[in-house]
């Protein structure tokens, strides 16, 4: 039964659990040039999620990181056709600084359907620290958004030291490390207990005995979140590692949906999604009021 | 059914690495014992076993000591590596092999690679040949695009050879296996390493699922990843335990000893 408790035995059972709905905090969506995805589709994603248990998917669509002509149109229409199911990372391609300008000017055209933006650095080919990522760096800091960065160790680009700038000069960024600057397990410990703005995302963490424990000892539990680069990697298979680490339950809920409730600004996963987008367009109207009573220069 | 699944993993290894990245995995290997508790947590009845050793060190040396911690240990059952023939570094083969059945070897591996050698007749043909007369399989790490061209390599000139791949990279390899499995009807996948989602349902559909078998690749890998995937696979019961464990009995089965 993979390992002891109320949880592995609940995922073992049933395949997912409802007392743990799963938050997953790193998606892409559409096909991709370096693999044959049997479920790249909204739909197959929406159904693979249910057979896991999966409540939520923040992703960042193939389309808005590789294909520059479309953009980030295919985040927004995969969260207006699942709104309660689905909540989207912008991406930020710096090879098109002036794509990132207009995105960024109609970001708020969108309410309920980005959390954040989505940066993947070392594909692009252009570090955190290059000029043309500063005015998402800055627009991020201004409205406290979550970043979802590809991190990787031993990278120039977006490894330890990128990361540790952008956390020091952008302090109210939620910044999201995801794969955990891979490898360079020593240096996410780190920086994650130094900044409290910095978290810890799983993707392709799981798989590898170690980590997660490593993480859990470290103190770092509630700054764990699951993701699976889903339609990349089966949410079960993450799970299920999850499940092996020799950790506790409590740790788990942490890392499956508790953390990222927190982040995400919700209270209750199971029962309060479908109120996300409300809860978006009614803090952006209080913005605007608020916006209207500042004197003006 | 998911509750009733028996489990033999086709891929785990006893021994410490040479040189595991840095906190992964942690521990970095396990001894026979420890790899039996991990085993008795998880639900797992049996496993197929390689040794560090073999890839890291001295394929000879590994194969000894792996049959050393698999004695009297039954359910472990043991994989050795295979060298080039030419070099002479395996003695007389029948009596290499003989040695080997008695010690519970049911499977062979290839770390060409490590090894730097060629996976062709020229260079491994002779122990080939008696891997098909004895239809004893050979194991393919496939992790690295140069394994796979060499495993191309090797099923064209011996299609008939029972072949496991394994050491799947995690980015899903459907358009490297594919065409082997389409191909040689007894090339199987090792699907520790393929998490791509919806791959296992895929691969049941165009192949079948006598083509899969269940492995952990412990101690890198956990063990729960891919037992909670295969349990609760959109396959069929039948084809889930077949992958878990009745796959890889039938190959076993088969081996003239």
């Amino acid at each position: 039964m993979i390992a002891e408790g109320p949880l592995a035995e609940a995922f073992w059972r049933h395949g997912r659990c409802e007392a743990c709905p799963v938050i997953d905090m790193h998606g892409h969506m559409g096909r991709w040039r370096g693999i044959w995805f049997p479920r790249p589709s909204t739909e197959a994603m929406i159904r693979t999620m249910d057979s896991c248990g999966v409540r939520l998917l923040v992703f960042c669509h193939h389309h808005a990181l590789f294909a520059p002509d479309v953009g980030n149109d295919a985040n927004i229409e995969a969260v207006r056709k699942y709104p309660d199911r689905l909540r989207a990372y912008m991406g930020i391609n710096p090879n098109y600084p002036a794509a990132i300008a207009a995105d960024l000017r109609r970001y708020d055209d969108h309410p309920g359907v980005f959390v954040g933006l989505k940066l993947l650095a070392s594909y692009h080919g252009l570090p955190w620290d290059h000029p043309h990522f500063a005015p998402a760096w800055e627009f991020a800091n201004a409205r406290r958004l979550i970043v979802l960065g590809h991190t990787w160790g031993g990278s120039r680009i977006d490894g330890a030291e990128q990361v540790r700038q952008a956390a020091r000069r952008y302090p109210d960024v939620r910044l999201l490390l995801g794969h955990c600057i891979h490898g360079a397990w020593d240096d996410a410990v780190a920086i994650a207990r130094e900044f409290p703005n910095v978290h810890l995302e799983l993707t392709a963490v799981p798989r590898y005995r170690g980590p997660i424990e490593r993480f859990v000892a470290e103190g770092l539990t509630r700054k764990m979140l699951f993701g699976t680069d889903l339609p990349w990697f089966d949410p079960h298979h993450a799970i299920g590692a999850i499940l092996s680490a020799d950790i506790r339950d409590d740790d788990r809920h942490d890392i499956l949906h508790r953390n990222a409730e927190r982040l995400l600004g919700i209270a209750d996963c199971g029962f309060r999604i479908a109120d996300f987008g409300l809860r978006i367009k009614k803090r952006k109207e209080q913005e605007n009021v608020t916006s209207a009573q500042e004197p003006t220069p | 059914m998911t509750n009733d699944l028996e489990f033999f993993d086709a891929c785990a290894c006893i021994g410490l690495p040479a040189a595991a990245p840095v906190g992964v995995p942690d521990p970095p290997g396990a001894s026979a014992e420890e790899l039996l508790a991990a085993m008795d947590r998880a639900g797992i009845a049996k496993a197929l076993v390689w040794h560090a050793a073999q890839r890291d060190g001295d394929p000879l040396l590994g194969n000894d000591l792996l049959a050393e911690a698999l004695a009297g240990r039954d359910r472990l059952v043991g994989v050795w590596a295979i060298l080039p023939t030419p070099c002479g570094e395996l003695g007389d083969l029948d009596e290499w092999l003989g040695r080997a059945m008695a010690g519970n070897v049911r499977a062979f591996k290839a770390f060409c690679e490590q090894g730097r050698y060629l996976l062709r007749g020229e260079v491994i043909g002779d122990v080939v040949e008696r891997l098909l007369a004895a239809r004893l399989p050979l194991i393919l790490p496939v992790a690295t695009e140069p394994a796979w061209r060499d495993a191309y390599d090797l099923l064209a000139e011996f299609p008939e050879l029972t072949v496991i791949l394994t050491d799947l990279p995690s980015w899903g390899a459907d358009r490297y296996f594919r065409p082997l499995l389409g191909r040689y009807p007894n090339v199987h996948v090792e699907i520790g390493g393929y998490i791509v989602d919806g791959g296992l349902e895929a691969l049941v559909a165009d192949y079948g699922a006598a083509r899969a078998l269940f492995g952990s690749n412990y101690p890198v890998m956990p063990h729960g990843g891919m037992m909670l995937t295969l349990a609760h696979a959109e396959i069929d019961d039948a084809d889930k335990q077949a992958i878990a464990a009745g796959n890889l009995q039938r190959l076993i089965a088969k081996v003239r000893a």
